[in-house]
């Protein structure tokens, strides 16, 4: 990125974190041209809370099928509404690290053209596009904003079928090569042919249609990284004290579990679905070349090499010789864009948790988290089909019996995930080590995972390994702030959360005791669970 | 000519059947013939009704109406088994599952079952709203000695019984809708039985943990280090009254990492195990983890 784009960056961020106006469709806020450079935009964040009911629509479908079911009529009302909870710097930290994560979080945003590196191959023009609901460092927004990418400034691109316009931002595997190797690598999705930034350039996109045809490809969702920065600063050993602490309730249910490592210096990596990465640096690295096609100093080197299509020198995001923050914030402005991704990232505080009241108010005024019974909670359910109208079946002047209710469905709901074994593998806490980051040392937390890989059998199976995360393996996927997700699952197949609760049974999966006890309970201790995670 | 033929296909018949049995463990009878492999934890199944499984002499009829359930996850890394999954045919109110777990390998150790029962019995007194309704017992149910915890919460009512074969916790977990159905499902585990035969070949070997130390060991052959890093490996053998090794159960590894450790153990020699002044096939537990570059 050009120390030119990125001053004019820091400049901007009044107008696009405070004024910002959310935009249907692709939700970035078209930048006044500040010294010359015009092509620099970012992602506004929507701070209009949403209510969603029933989803974003669901995804097109995996590229494999569940082994639960999904024909039963949901009990998830969607998403909590409310206030989003999340997006802010972790609480109490110094005036640097608070400029640091101010500067941090406007580079986050930026959009990227192939003047700053897009390309040739990507997936999306910025990290903010991505990781945006319900703010930024979230996960898929409700309007899918690569459709739009995929033709900005002339692009050619043809949206592939199983990128949709209200259906989850996807990034695409295939699982095998031609020859039947593994396969397993990200295939982006878009190409820079066609941009009026790219002249020359032809290459094409890859054959999505046939791999759908020949299931072939894979897909991964944005994971949030509300509260990173804790999870980096937990620990090895704190991580292998609350596995072991889960040993006998894991035991009796089926669950086993192990970590993945690093294959540089053995210690346990926790990032991505597969917990595949070991720092957020890494993570930061990998995903600006891989998902944007920029080229860092971790990542030096461009995955398509056609000579037609270079247009920068590499790498093309590098150290700032200059503070491009004008003294805002020398450590952003000195450093590199994933740098500035990592900081962001670790000093973003984790999602807050309706309480137990809040969280029965809000249902009360958006859509219905839970219901004193569960014939009313099936019929709220059902009347949530369209995503945005208000769907309890309480009136104004019953909020106050409902939200009694829903506050002891939210607790029993919590009672339900620990007695069922929810919690040997999302356990609930995790505790942090020596932190450099202000306050964060020796914090206990509530991310709602083990961090550990587990077999997900074959119905979530993606056949692709990533170190020692073979084809079946997922890591616990953190729970925090799952109640205003939008979509589940590794691939987005399902809006719903009890759809993905049933989708964790499978041949071969550990999790078949834990969704046999899920099975058994009663409707409303099923529906209790459901309100308590769309409580978190 | 011919004869001289006839002599030499039986040679390298006979070889290879013996080969084959000293690669995979079976038990090769004169003429070549191989009558069973070697059973393994996992290798038990659903057989006309009943569950039985001879690597842990287990024959357990299923209860009337019911049938296998998902299968679980391949063996973990802590020797960790889900042997079976048993399920009502109609409702889904009940389940059952068998699991295993290798006492060498276990994340926390504990010097025998009824210790690991209680440890058991303490962490479900610790989960929110579970309740313990019955402390751990000593059951006998063909002639094993099994401990029986039960306990409940949210509506769910669970029977864990737990009882030690070849060094491994075996446990039968119920779990029922009602406690009336948990009776009926804990009735039928009264009705467990043996899986030998009564013309059942060579004893089980003797259980001994932490043989495979130097001090034990004549000969040790390094495995080629392959595949992922940092993989804890666990690995069973069985030696024999020579002090060879009989039999390599990797129990969790990547294919190429199993056929490397199979390969060097195969090449191990022991100080053969005496006991009472005669020498006994045992059976030990080793671990591995590959930290060096692959080759």
């Amino acid at each position: 990125m050009t120390q030119l784009a990125r001053r004019w960056s820091l400049t901007s961020i009044g107008t696009v974190m405070l004024g910002a106006t959310a935009l249907s469709g692709p939700a970035f806020a078209q930048a006044q041209d500040r010294g010359g450079f015009d092509l620099h935009r970012h992602f506004a964040q929507n701070f209009t809370p949403d209510h969603r009911g029933g989803g974003g629509g669901g995804g097109s479908g995996g590229g494999s099928t569940g082994g639960g079911s999904t024909t039963q009529q949901s009990i998830d009302p969607g998403p909590r509404g409310g206030d989003r909870g999340a997006g802010g710097a972790y609480p109490g930290l110094s005036q640097g690290e608070l400029a640091f994560f101010t500067a941090s979080t406007d580079v986050f945003n930026e959009v990227d053209a192939v003047a700053n590196g897009l390309g040739p191959r990507f997936n999306m023009t910025g990290c903010g596009g991505c990781h945006a609901h319900p703010a930024v460092g979230g996960s898929s927004p409700p309007t899918n904003p690569q459709v739009a990418a995929a033709t900005e400034m002339g692009g050619k691109n043809t949206v592939p079928s199983f990128i949709t316009a209200n259906g989850p931002i996807r990034e695409a595997r295939f699982v095998r090569n031609p020859d039947g190797t593994p396969d397993g690598g990200v295939h982006a999705l878009f190409v820079i042919t066609g941009r009026s930034d790219a002249p020359g350039c032809n290459i094409t996109q890859p054959n999505f249609a046939a791999a759908v045809a020949a299931n072939n490809v894979i897909f991964r969702i944005p994971t949030p990284v509300f509260g990173a920065g804790l999870v980096e600063a937990v620990p090895d050993s704190g991580l292998q004290a609350t596995f072991t602490a889960s040993a006998q309730q894991r035991r009796s249910l089926g669950i086993s579990g192990s970590f993945n490592h690093s294959g540089n210096d053995g210690t346990i990596t926790r990032f991505g679905w597969k917990a595949q990465n070991k720092s957020l640096l890494i993570f930061a690295g990998e995903a600006y070349n891989v998902e944007q096609g920029v080229t860092n100093d971790a990542f030096p080197n461009e995955r398509e090499n056609d000579p037609n299509c270079q247009f920068n020198n590499l790498p093309e995001s590098t150290t700032n010789l200059t503070d491009t923050t004008n003294g805002a914030s020398p450590a952003a402005g000195f450093s590199q864009d994933i740098i500035d991704f990592a900081a962001f990232m670790r000093m973003l505080a984790p999602p807050t948790p309706a309480s137990s009241s809040t969280a029965a108010a809000q249902s009360a005024s958006g859509t219905q988290v839970a219901a004193a019974t569960a014939d009313t909670a099936i019929a709220a359910a059902a009347s949530s089909t369209s995503s945005t109208s208000p769907t309890s079946t309480s009136t104004n002047s019953s909020t106050s019996t409902t939200s009694t209710s829903s506050t002891a469905s939210v607790s029993r709901g919590q009672q339900v995930f620990k007695n069922i074994g929810c919690q040997a593998c999302h356990a609930v806490n995790q505790t942090t080590g020596k932190a450099a980051m202000t306050g964060a040392s020796n914090m206990t937390f509530q991310p709602y995972s083990d961090f550990a890989l587990h077999d997900m059998g074959t119905g979530l199976a993606d056949n692709v390994s990533q170190g020692n995360a073979n084809g079946r393996q997922f890591r616990s996927a953190p729970l925090w702030g799952v109640g205003q997700r939008l979509f589940f699952l590794h691939d987005g197949r399902t809006s719903k959360i009890d759809v993905a609760i049933q989708q964790h049974a499978s041949q071969g999966s550990e999790a078949n005791g834990v969704i046999s006890n899920y099975n058994q309970l009663g409707l409303t201790d099923r529906q209790s669970l459901v309100a308590f995670l769309r409580s978190l | 000519m011919r004869r001289l033929l006839l002599l030499v296909s039986v040679v390298v018949a006979t070889s290879l059947a013996n080969w084959l049995g000293w690669r995979y463990g079976a038990v090769i009878w004169p003429y070549g013939t191989v009558v069973s492999p070697m059973p393994v934890p996992e290798d038990g199944k659903v057989l006309g009704g009943i569950y039985v499984n001879d690597y842990f002499d287990l024959s357990y009829p299923l209860p009337q109406g019911w049938t296998e359930g998902l299968a679980g996850p391949d063996p973990s890394d802590a020797g960790y088994y889900v042997l079976s999954s048993l399920v009502p045919q109609s409702e889904q109110n009940a389940a059952i599952m068998i699991v295993a777990q290798d006492m060498f390998f276990a994340s926390k150790s504990h010097g025998n079952i009824a210790e690991m029962v209680h440890d058991f019995r303490q962490a479900m007194s610790e989960v929110d709203g579970m309740m313990i309704d019955r402390e751990p017992t000593e059951v006998k149910v063909a002639d094993r000695l099994f401990y029986r915890v039960d306990f409940s919460g949210v509506g769910l009512y669970r029977a864990t019984f737990t009882t030690e074969s070849r060094c491994h916790a075996v446990s039968f977990n119920l779990t029922a809708r009602d406690p009336e159905l948990l009776a009926d499902l804990a009735l039928s585990v009264d009705k467990l039985s043996s899986a030998r035969k009564q013309d059942a070949g060579s004893p089980v070997p003797y259980c001994i943990e932490n043989y495979a130390v130097p001090e034990n060991l004549l000969r040790r052959v390094e495995p080629t280090p392959v595949g992922p890093k940092f993989m804890p490996i666990p690995v069973r053998i069985i030696v024999d009254t020579e002090g060879s090794v009989k039999h390599v159960h990797v129990i969790r590894a990547t294919p190429e990492q199993r056929k490397s450790i199979e390969d060097a153990l195969r090449q191990w020699k022991f100080k053969p195990y005496g006991l009472n002044g005669r020498a006994v096939e045992i059976e030990t537990g080793l671990m591995f983890r590959f930290t060096v570059a692959e080759k």
